[in-house]
């Protein structure tokens, strides 16, 4: 099968199975990912190790 | 006068191609906030992605923000190790001479990608593959069968065992869909680059 065949078959297979019909909706949600997409400064301040109040008081009182 | 620039021909499977994988990078990077979640809820699909997708917009159509930023801390980071790991070397690694993750560093390099300096996260987190995916498609209009190769060796052989592992855990409810909704997308992709 020449390459160009085999991309067509690719191509119609894509289309067939709705890939190709997908565009929109994709589109219509990616453009609002890239328009919304997350800080990565934002996503660090909801995790990780914070010194609070609560640990500094745990720490305070583990002390032998 | 200048010029205007070309035209520039993206078939419409190709976009779409694109967009998925820039959807499911978005997804995996972070919990959908409520914008994200509206517009996957107003979004509908057709053919074989059409029933996974019907099941993550009404997902997304109930879901509060909070509970899915909620369970995607749960569930993907936790506190210690997390319950379902996004790194996708955890899942490709067999015998502990391995080391995946040094492969891939050497594969983006040899495709011109590197992490930038702001980013921690490893490149093998899958939010990061899925990006390269739609870089090779989008940007660079990679040779099909460079996309093939990258996918086949780094996305396809772990996407069963991340998607189904998320669908087991009694932390996730939201991501189920989008784990069901990356399967089957990925699936279609392999069978897709089986026909080249």
């Amino acid at each position: 099968m020449s390459e160009r065949t085999t991309r067509l078959s690719r191509r119609n297979f894509l289309l067939t199975v709705g890939v190709g019909g997908a565009a929109t909706a994709a589109a219509v949600v990616a453009t609002k990912k890239s328009s919304q997409a997350p800080s990565g400064q934002g996503k660090r301040a909801t995790r990780g190790y914070q010194a609070s109040e609560h640990v500094n008081n745990y720490y305070r009182t583990a002390k032998v | 006068m200048t010029q205007a620039a070309p035209l520039e021909f993206v078939p419409p499977e190709e976009a779409a191609r694109a967009n998925l994988y820039a959807l499911l990078a978005r997804l995996f990077y972070a919990a959908p906030d409520a914008g994200l979640l509206r517009a996957l809820a107003d979004q509908t699909m057709e053919g074989e992605l059409a029933e996974p997708w019907k099941d993550l917009a009404h997902a997304a159509g109930k879901a509060d923000p909070e509970t899915v930023r909620e369970e995607y801390e749960t569930a993907f980071i936790g506190t210690g190790k997390a319950p379902v790991t996004l790194y996708t070397t955890a899942y490709a690694i067999k015998y502990s001479n391995e080391a995946p993750l040094a492969k891939l560093r050497g594969e983006l390099d040899r495709l011109g990608l590197a992490r930038r300096a702001e980013v921690r996260e490893p490149e093998d987190h899958f939010a990061a593959l899925c990006d390269v995916m739609r870089h090779l498609v989008a940007k660079q209009k990679s040779d099909l069968g460079e996309q093939q190769r990258f996918f086949s060796r780094w996305i396809y052989p772990i996407a069963g065992p991340l998607c189904a592992a998320i669908s087991r855990s009694d932390k996730t409810v939201f991501y189920k869909h989008v784990a069901r909704f990356a399967e089957r997308f990925c699936t279609l992709e392999h069978m897709a680059f089986e026909m080249l």
